[in-house]
């Protein structure tokens, strides 16, 4: 019974092309003493690339680690691909501000790691593994270790990983924050053509407004204490986008909308 | 590292310190050739060199005692790590074990592992097994606390990274703890090491029927300090030969902190990987 009605769930979320839905998600620490999120309602249609921007503290990667099964919320409904998360699932992939790679593995093992822990690799996950390197930059760099690579280098290897997992929902939080400027602006553009081509559904955390909208769809707007998801707002450009976008008074606007409804909540 | 090129201006970087030691051992045959040191207590340089060339060439009676030495110091290293070992990944896995285990460890780094020596001769009589126990017992402590120290550090990001990929708990610890600690575990080993051959020969100082210790304990007491000077180059050079092959594992196995053993072991890998994908 309960299997029936959660596959018929999913039909429906699926022909909506809703792949993550949240219902007055909330998230308390501490016995409800420090409530990190609050009455957050979303949906998240499949490939869509979503942007969650807000000030430290406002739960945007709560929201992500609930998304991930990686915490368990304290209220309200949660759902990806029209199932309930409960624990960790193989549905979404995360990755980190830090690479985290492991620093006795080469570059591909590192790649391959996700496979590792779930069954035993076949040519195909080595084949892939090569694949994904290559789609990121690091054709010739396959078998550096993790400390004879940039931070940059070290942050497309785990874009690598991530994609190796098969994960249709990439969860990022703040995964350039650690990088300078140039390098993060030439990866997020990367970032973008790489989820176009694999066509992932991507949450991207970010206090950066401009990264925010420059990358995303749909731009999830937070504020603090306690977080609260202030309002979504739909970013209309055309794909692909270049650098020249962020000069225009079109996606200035979208800035200052965003700002806007930063600074009055 | 050193280009390999470099082997060949070896003779520029040696020669200095070979003129040194030269000089420092001429001062030192002077000084007692000028009797102004008492030559039985203090020999000359030369005098060592005689009696080294006897217990290492002509009788060659010193090697029996340099493998009995070797293999104390050895297998009490073996079984002390072995313990230590067991007992720090027992306690990483679990709170209550540490809790019952950390203060008998502390109580026997407090008191001076030396001090068991009489204790130890009592329970395992003169021969090998009073030393291999020393051995093991003052080399467990550094072991210990380093291999704990090392499986404790933990990394909220990687450890959240391997849940996310589903990994059990047993792989968190094989593919993400144990590698993790392998930096400190061998730092401990190494300090382990040279710790259970002090162990080895205090024991064989103590009481004993062979072994370099109780050799030089004897050639002492007859006054002949050439031939214990010349033993005490035997106890040298078992701590330089334990001293190198740990860090030749060391080298091996934490291959990542070393940078001239990465690129070797990257192209290891790369080779291995392309005779895979023949297959």
């Amino acid at each position: 019974m309960n299997t029936m009605q959660s596959s018929a769930q999913a039909a429906t979320a699926a022909r909506r092309g809703i792949v993550i839905e949240g219902r007055d998600v909330g998230k308390s620490f501490g016995g409800g003493s420090v409530i990190a999120l609050e009455g957050a309602s979303f949906s998240v249609k499949a490939g869509s690339f979503v942007s969650l921007v807000g000030p430290s503290g406002c739960g945007k990667s709560t929201l992500l680690r609930l998304i991930a099964g990686l915490i368990d919320r304290t209220s309200g409904q949660l759902t990806v691909h029209g199932r309930d998360v409960k624990g960790p699932h193989s549905d979404v992939g995360m990755m980190f501000q830090r690479a985290t790679l492991l620093e006795w593995r080469t570059a591909i093992e590192n790649v391959l790691l996700p496979v590792e822990l779930q069954r035993t690799v076949t040519a195909a996950d080595r084949a892939r593994a090569t694949e994904l390197l290559a789609m990121v930059g690091l054709k010739d760099f396959a078998f550096s270790f993790p400390s004879q690579l940039s931070g940059g280098m070290q942050q497309r290897v785990a874009l690598a990983r991530l994609l190796q997992t098969g994960a249709d929902i990439l969860l990022l939080d703040e995964p350039f924050g650690a990088l300078d400027e140039f390098t993060r602006e030439r990866l997020n553009i990367e970032l973008m053509r790489i989820v176009g081509e694999v066509g992932a559904t991507t949450l991207f955390v970010t206090h950066n407004i401009l990264e925010a909208i420059f990358l995303a769809d749909e731009v999830m707007v937070m504020t603090p204490r306690p977080g609260r998801l202030a309002r979504m707002v739909h970013v209309p450009f055309a794909r692909p986008r270049t650098p020249e976008l962020t000069l225009t008074p079109e996606f200035n606007a979208l800035v200052a909308e965003v700002r806007d409804i930063l600074g009055t909540h | 590292m050193h280009e390999p090129r470099d082997f060949l201006f070896w003779p520029a970087r040696v020669l200095p310190h070979l003129a040194l030691l030269v000089a420092l051992l001429g001062l030192w045959e002077w000084a007692v050739a000028s009797g102004s040191v008492d030559t039985i207590m203090v020999p000359r340089p030369s005098a060592i060199m005689a009696a080294i060339f006897e217990l290492y060439v002509t009788k060659g009676s010193i090697y029996q005692h340099f493998f009995i030495t070797l293999a104390e110091a050895v297998f009490g290293f073996l079984i002390g790590a072995g313990v230590a070992i067991a007992l720090a990944v027992s306690s990483s896995l679990s709170e209550n074990f540490e809790r019952y285990v950390s203060p008998y460890a502390v109580v026997l780094n407090v008191t001076p592992g030396i001090a068991l020596t009489p204790i130890i001769i009592a329970w395992f009589g003169y021969g090998m097994g009073s030393k291999i126990a020393l051995a093991a017992v003052i080399c467990f402590f550094p072991i210990f606390v380093n291999t704990l120290t090392g499986l404790r550090q933990t990394d909220p990001d990687r450890e959240e990274l391997f849940r996310s990929f589903g990994a059990s708990r047993r792989q968190v610890f094989t593919q993400l703890r144990v590698p993790a600690a392998l930096p400190l575990m061998f730092a401990g080993l190494k300090i382990g090491l040279t710790t259970a051959l002090i162990g080895a020969v205090v024991a064989e100082f103590a009481q004993a029927t062979a072994g370099v210790g109780v050799l030089m304990s004897r050639f002492s007491f007859a006054l002949d300090m050439a031939s214990s000077l010349a033993t005490l180059l035997s106890m040298t050079l078992i701590g330089l030969l334990l001293f190198y092959t740990m860090e030749f594992l060391d080298d091996r196995v934490v291959f990542w902190r070393r940078d001239a053993r990465m690129s070797a072991v990257s192209r290891a890998r790369a080779r291995a990987w392309a005779s895979g994908a023949e297959k």
